[in-house]
């Protein structure tokens, strides 16, 4: 991976520029749309090289394992129609592919003196399919829906969970202390949006990525499900529902209402649902146009890997900058003992799992929790001295803690969270790994989902020894070492690193310093070893060679192509070239 | 007869009575609810109400007989993973396409089966005996998915004879939506298994009946080959195909979540395992029923099966002794 460490430096600046001031965006918005009165439906700016508009036609796979009730983020975040999701309304802000927070239904933002109210304006003239007006009203409907206890949001932890940033009552609301009314989301006319924080946190705006919206009117009318019926669904996206049979099939054409951002150059698009361990067989028959990463098996990367077509159409992105490690109980022995810590971080021979297990394709060594890439991210891998592979180091640590040559260390039982064959093997290996440094027994435990996060939540932990991934929810820091603090589901304190986020986190006005400190807690994560990282995942998609489109196939500025995580002008971008 | 018929049918609502008791106490003793979130719980006051809103806040005792109190009217609640829609409705969508399925695959393992085994038997140790008997068993041996993969590789990715995946979707159908080219390959997968147990079982029968006494006085009678088959052979080799083939008919017609999930059908199948895994209570009550229902009728109806076939048979005699 070739990355630009100045370019990085600078596009995060940019995005906390973003945060702090009021951007127009009009510049930017004009490059990726055309005017309101060219938008048609479907084929919407087609290049010259693209099919007819009537074969503008996508087909993409949906796993038919999975346990899905809705397409709003709204109503159930884990439990969305995964690949025909968040279609139906456009965020207040998007993520252009350099991570930079750019307008999407906002078209500004500003925030007061104060640091904690933040208005968005939102653009003139955006409706609903049916021909409603889309108003601030829509959004605050929306964030009332969530937060009300009834509604038993699935996500209503991560507005606790980013604590100063978190919207202004929002934890008594969810905990029925006092009425949605009361949640720091205000519209103040139609096309202004408040939002109100519990604390000053600059990476709001970058938050606002998740603000998906419902219509107001729709969910009065029908409920939170009103989008499960063509009859009652109703678009402020670039799509519409037009077919509806989950397990099956679900098919969305364009809005010919849509008067956003990211207006559509497809027709339609077609979820086909199949088992995940055929998607790439359906790929190579010509079923289905698209196969996510995660669904492409060691054999298939195999075959991937020595197809000239199909290597150059598989586009490898940094996803949402996805970690596997393994998580202790550092609060009972043996991993109370730091040496037995860093006796596993130096025993994992991350090299060679990635190399055989994983495949260089799909990820690279980890020795931190940060992705490459991730702001805040050690790029110069000066922490690698801290968690690498070392066997005879390990060894060492080990004999410090009391077990020389492994002679007395408990059997360990390690849990996995209902993984998949894959990633089973890499646990399976990273287990092996520091068994057979360490002489010590490890067995890997599958266990179901909810057993695992049972077991993981609990306090005290019941879970001694586990291994997981974690990818970010938004574009900053305070997320992904966030997750670390003494109050998250980690049962690893360092009342050090604590506070050196929760400072970090409110910092405003000297990006460096927060910048540094953030470096400066990873650190002692790492050194600390609250875990022992593994692998960052690199993430991807395969393509038919005839998709195209500027949004995956151009490069952003650190040379990296495919679907860039937040970046939702895809769905407006992507087209059928006539090489079909 | 008929008295017969009535206490079995009572037998077999104590059956469903205990099997609603026994599933019922197994999934709420397993660790993880159906709303433990993956990445952070939900707050309690949220956790309280969707409790609420499907009754498990209540004790799992009185969870119970809410439940049966409205099974027993047809009710089974609403899916936790379908929350827009009923159980009732879901079962009654989705079984319906693994019925179709079923009884395809039913007709296509049984017929052939049967002619396989019958043909072997015949021909007992000859090379098309070895044949069939070495199909049946790489046929109950090799796993359907496996069996699935081969054919969708061959015959969809390799040959593009046939489309991998769909139920009544392909467009190329002798009957409206039925009877269509993307039938073949689920039914075939689906069928190897079975029909190398019919197979088995019918060549087996027919080889005992063939060799007993009653057999050869019809032949040294002077009847025709064809009537000795068809009126000591077969009638007689029934009653042990019926016992061991009848239990295969309530596996296939509650779907396989291996077939369908491999060939894109939206049917019951995967509902036994997915309602598990998610916890979805009134799912699993239900499909647990539904199975235990259908063993149930299926063993009564095989009973009733013996006493057409062997005139001997009297349901519910008394016994002479």
């Amino acid at each position: 991976m070739k990355l630009n460490e100045s370019k990085r430096t600078s596009g995060w600046r940019r995005f906390l520029k973003y945060s702090k001031k009021i951007v127009g965006g009009t510049t930017l918005l004009s490059a990726l749309c055309l005017t309101p009165s060219a938008v048609l439906a479907g084929g919407h700016g087609l290049p010259k090289d693209a099919a007819p508009a009537d074969q503008q036609v996508l087909r993409v796979p949906c796993d038919n394992t999975r346990n899905e009730v809705t397409f709003d983020f709204a109503v159930a975040v884990y439990q969305r129609y995964e690949c025909i999701a968040d279609l139906f309304q456009d965020t207040l802000v998007d993520l252009d592919k350099d991570f930079n927070v750019i307008p999407a239904s906002a078209e500004s933002w500003s925030v007061d003196a104060s640091g904690k109210v933040w208005t968005f304006k939102l653009r003139e003239g955006l409706q609903w399919s049916d021909g409603t007006p889309l108003t601030a009203a829509d959004y605050e409907a929306t964030f009332r829906y969530s937060a009300d206890p009834s509604s038993a949001w699935d996500f209503t932890w991560f507005y606790s969970f980013i604590g100063a940033g978190g919207i202004k009552n929002w934890s008594k609301v969810i905990a029925g202390e006092m009425p949605t009314s009361a949640l720091g989301i205000r519209a103040v006319d139609d096309l202004t949006l408040e939002v109100e924080t519990e604390g000053v946190f600059p990476p709001l705006p970058g938050v606002m990525k998740f603000a998906f919206l419902l219509s107001k009117k729709a969910l009065e009318a029908h409920g939170p499900y009103y989008n499960n019926d063509p009859d009652t669904s109703v678009s402020a996206g670039p799509y519409v529902l037009t077919e509806f049979d989950p397990g099956n099939r679900i098919v969305v054409e364009a809005n010919p209402n849509y008067k956003g951002y990211r207006p559509a150059r497809l027709q339609r698009i077609e979820g086909i649902y199949m088992s995940p361990a055929t998607f790439f067989t359906a790929f190579q028959q010509g079923e289905v146009d698209t196969v996510p990463y995660e669904r492409l098996t060691p054999a298939d990367f195999k075959v991937i890997e020595s197809d000239p077509v199909l290597k150059n159409n598989y586009l490898r992105h940094f996803g949402d900058f996805r970690t596997d490690y393994l998580l202790f109980d550092t609060y009972t022995a043996p991993f109370n003992d730091l040496n037995v810590r860093k006796a596993f971080a130096y025993a994992l021979d991350r090299d060679a799992i990635v190399k055989n297990v994983y495949g260089e394709i799909k990820a690279m060594p980890a020795h931190s929790m940060l992705m490459p890439g991730y702001p805040a991210s050690d790029t110069k891998g000066e922490l690698k001295q801290y968690q690498t592979f070392d066997c005879p180091k390990a060894k060492k640590h080990l004999a410090d803690a009391g077990y020389p040559d492994g002679k007395g260390f408990p059997a360990q039982e390690m849990w996995l969270r209902g993984e998949g064959p894959a990633m089973s093997a890499v646990y399976q290996a990273s287990a092996a790994s520091i068994a057979q440094c360490l002489n010590i027994k490890i067995e890997v435990s599958n266990k179901d989902g909810k057993v695992y996060m049972d077991a993981l939540n609990a306090k005290p932990t019941q879970l001694t020894l586990g291994a997981v991934s974690y990818g970010m929810d938004f574009l900053d820091p305070a997320n992904l070492l966030g997750i670390w603090v003494s109050s998250g589901r980690h049962s690893w304190t360092n009342e050090k690193f604590d506070s050196m986020v929760a400072e970090a986190s409110n910092l405003v006005g000297d990006d460096k310093k927060r910048e540094q400190m953030f470096r400066d807690a990873q650190k002692i994560l790492v050194d600390d070893v609250g875990g022992v990282f593994i692998a960052h995942r690199w993430q991807g998609d395969l393509f038919k060679p005839y998709v195209q489109g500027d949004s995956f196939r151009v490069p952003d500025s650190n040379g990296i192509s495919g679907k860039h995580w937040g970046n939702d002008w895809y769905w407006g971008n992507v087209y059928i070239s006539n090489a079909k | 007869m008929l008295g017969y018929i009535c206490g079995r049918i009572l037998a077999l609502m104590m059956i469903l009575l205990a099997v609603s008791v026994i599933v019922f106490s197994l999934m709420h003793s397993v660790p993880g609810g159906p709303f433990d979130e993956r990445k952070g719980r939900l707050p309690p006051a949220a956790k309280a109400n969707i409790l609420k809103k499907y009754g498990l806040d209540q004790p799992v005792w009185k969870q119970y007989i809410n439940y049966m109190s409205h099974a027993v009217r047809f009710d089974f609640g609403i899916p936790y993973q379908r929350p827009h829609t009923t159980v009732a409705k879901l079962i009654g969508k989705s079984w319906a396409i693994t019925v179709q399925v079923g009884l395809t695959t039913i007709v296509v393992a049984f017929g052939f089966g049967i002619l396989a085994g019958i043909y072997a038997a015949y021909h007992q140790n000859s090379w098309v005996d070895t044949l069939v008997t070495f199909v049946s068993s790489l046929g109950v041996t090799v796993p359907n998915f496996v069996v699935a993969m081969w054919l969708i590789l061959i015959f969809a990715v390799s040959l593009d004879w046939l489309p991998m995946g769909g139920w009544g979707s392909s467009g190329q159908c002798l009957i409206d939506k039925y009877f269509c080219t993307d039938w073949i390959l689920p039914v075939v997968a689906y069928a190897i298994a079975p029909m190398a147990i019919v197979a088995r079982y019918t060549r087996a029968s027919i080889v005992e009946v063939m060799g007993e006494d009653y057999v050869r006085t019809a032949r040294a009678k002077g009847l025709s080959e064809v009537k000795v088959m068809r009126k000591h052979v077969f009638r007689n080799a029934q009653i042990p195909m019926v016992t061991a083939l009848g239990t295969e008919i309530p596996n296939l017609i509650t779907g396989s979540i291996f077939i369908e999930s491999t060939f894109r059908i939206n049917g019951l199948g995967k509902y036994f395992v997915t309602s598990t895994l998610n916890r979805d209570y009134p799912m699993i009550m239900a499909t647990f029923l539904l199975v235990a229902f259908l063993w149930g009728i299926l063993y009564l109806l095989t009973d009733i099966a013996y006493t057409m076939i062997d005139p001997r048979v009297r349901l519910g005699a008394k016994s002479l002794s």
